[in-house]
């Protein structure tokens, strides 16, 4: 500990430098971090809403709810207490002479479905050509009595509730019920049994028979890695920050290499005094930890201030446990590069030093 | 007489194997008592340097017996030598003792910290105003004389209260007046405070204070 800070505050220059390596690599591990848990929340975060457990897919989909085209009357196959049917529109949300328009996901459930969201002004929907819309929506202008359009068609609907921020696919979601979300999208059949779905979201369900249409079961977990991009995305992003800690492990372990192998006649010389490996790795231990800490702390605070700054359009959130455990992580990595210098200390021979 | 301070019985040290063994030591036998300065002299590759690393625990001997206080260092392992060093051996080298990043009285301090203690202001304080360092004392080593660097290393060996003071050429990096200082000071500390002084030298002209004198030849020691 003494001979490791005491070392620093006398060579600042070369430790500020390596701290500032240190810090730009954790820096960049927190906004890839952001970045990735910002694109995951856009994508899941309605589906994470729904608290279910699995979803009912048309099996050709290619389990993308999207793509998948089913019947009301397909919940026949199913048996459950909660099973609710859902229907997706993408388009943009107009409010008279396109005042405000803005690309949304439009989600359709029965009116007292358990995905259905619960208002917090406002109130739920309880007749035709309803909406309640996220909060994120609700912050670009739009408000309670607003009516508005989405996608081509003309008709209108009324803002009738607002619920808290969620979005799916990357944009802020309104709910409505199912006819309404088949009246806007223009489907042939927009009332009974016969009108539309995406699918079926449930809580605790199973096919009644082997005999189940065209219906596959899918769990959520599934069902997320296989929203469009997502995968592709995460492994991208958390492949770069994963190569980013063997690149911090690395830099670390390179420099206390060469500082080491700089010192090995002062280290022989402590081991003459009897100051044996144990306090020279303690010591260097002492500096990359010290190094680590100041880095990923100042890289914190850099990336919380850029998240202040950053465009709303950039999908950008600090998930503080995560970038928690990729500090703990990048210290971890500081630590295992300068343990690399181990055995090289520990040869040291002092007669050799000093001879 | 009482028990030696340190001795070496039948020491003998060998490098290497067949044709290209060396016989760095030979049947040495020496002992020192408290209060004596006691010079080792002889020419270079004599074997002065390998007495010393034996005497300090930095190697083994091939042969023989070291006995500290009467005490054989039967334990070998690396650990009890280290121990062994830090508690019981002052070691001053030739030049470069010092850590470059630590002032005169951290130096100190470190001993302190490795020994989990207080640092013990006053001792340091008495060891440096009676090497005339008082005013040095907050300086680096780069700041400081060679004659001051080594006086540094002096304190700074006697500060954990060594049985044996083991010092190798301390005067080589020194020109003639102030090897003649280190050399008084080194017999004062024996003489005054009843220390035990090894000092190794080539220089004939810096034994006179010494009142033992060992000669080595090609690894064999005599006293004279
Ligand atoms: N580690 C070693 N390996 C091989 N030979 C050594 C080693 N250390 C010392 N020697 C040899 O032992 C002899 C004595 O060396 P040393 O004790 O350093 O002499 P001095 O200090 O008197 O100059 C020399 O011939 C030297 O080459
Ligand atoms: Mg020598």
């Amino acid at each position: 500990m003494y001979l490791g800070l005491k070392e620093m505050a006398h060579e600042k220059l070369r430790y500020t430098l390596l701290t500032s390596v240190l810090l730009l690599i954790a820096l960049v591990v927190f906004c890839l971090a952001g970045l990735a848990s910002g694109l995951a929340y856009g994508n899941r975060q309605a589906v994470d809403a729904w608290q279910a457990t699995s979803i009912y897919l048309n099996k050709d989909a290619n389990q993308n709810l999207s793509a998948s085209q089913l019947k009301l009357a397909d919940d026949k196959y199913i048996t459950g207490n909660k099973v609710e049917p859902i229907a997706t529109l993408s388009g943009t949300l107009r409010t008279k002479n396109d005042g405000l328009k803005t690309s949304i996901s439009a989600l359709g459930t029965a009116r007292k479905s358990f995905l259905m969201p619960k208002v917090t002004s406002g109130h739920q929907i309880d007749g035709k050509n309803q909406i309640i819309i996220s909060a994120d929506i609700y912050a670009k202008g739009y408000r309670i009595g607003d009516r508005v359009r989405i996608g081509t068609t003309d008709k209108t609907v009324k803002i009738v509730g607002v619920y808290a921020k969620n979005t799916y696919s990357i944009a802020p979601t309104i709910y409505t019920d199912v006819t309404t979300l088949n009246q806007l999208r223009s489907a042939p059949i927009t009332s009974g049994d016969n009108q539309p779905v995406n699918g079926f979201v449930t809580r605790r369900s199973q096919f009644k028979t082997d005999q189940h249409g065209e219906l596959e079961k899918l769990t959520i977990t599934k069902f997320i890695q296989k929203l469009p991009g997502y995968q592709a995305q995460q492994l991208t992003l958390n492949t770069m920050i994963y190569f980013l800690f063997v690149m911090a492990l690395a830099i670390i372990g390179i420099f206390m290499f060469i500082l080491t192998l700089q010192k090995q006649a002062l280290f022989g010389v402590l081991k003459v005094q009897g100051i044996g490996t144990k306090h020279i790795l303690a010591a260097i231990l002492t500096q990359s930890m010290v190094m680590a800490i100041a880095g990923i702390a100042l890289g914190l605070l850099i990336t919380v201030g850029l998240a202040q700054v950053m465009p709303a359009a950039l999908p950008f959130t600090i998930d503080w446990l995560q970038m928690g455990i990729y500090s703990a992580a990048l210290l971890v990595a500081a630590v295992l590069g300068a343990l690399l210098s181990w055995r090289t200390i520990a040869k040291i021979d002092p007669v050799v030093a000093i001879g | 007489m009482t028990t030696p301070t340190l001795s070496l019985h039948q020491v003998d040290k060998t490098f290497g194997h067949g044709r290209t063994t060396v016989h760095a030591l030979k049947g040495a036998d020496f002992e020192i008592y408290p209060g004596q300065f006691v010079a080792i002299i002889g020419p270079s590759g004599s074997g002065k340097s390998t007495f010393l690393t034996i005497a300090a625990g930095l190697q083994t001997p091939t042969n023989g017996e070291i006995r500290l206080n009467g005490v054989p260092l039967t334990s070998q392992s690396e650990k009890s030598r280290l121990a062994y060093r830090f508690n019981e051996i002052g070691f001053i080298l030739q030049s470069s003792n010092l850590i470059p990043f630590l002032t005169v009285t951290e130096q100190l301090r470190l001993v302190d910290k490795v020994a989990r203690r207080k640092f013990q202001q006053e001792h340091a304080q008495k060891l440096l105003t009676e090497f005339g360092l008082t005013k040095v004392s907050n300086a680096y080593p780069s700041e400081l004389s060679g004659g001051e660097r080594q006086r540094v290393a002096i304190v700074r060996a006697l500060y954990n209260h060594p049985s044996v003071l083991l010092a190798d050429e301390p005067t080589a990096s020194l020109d003639v007046a102030r090897s003649q200082d280190v050399v008084a000071r080194l017999a004062q500390e024996a003489h005054q405070h009843h220390k035990a002084i090894i000092m190794v030298t080539h220089n004939q002209r810096l034994i006179g204070d010494c009142d033992v004198v060992y000669r080595i030849e090609d690894g064999v020691m005599s006293k004279s």
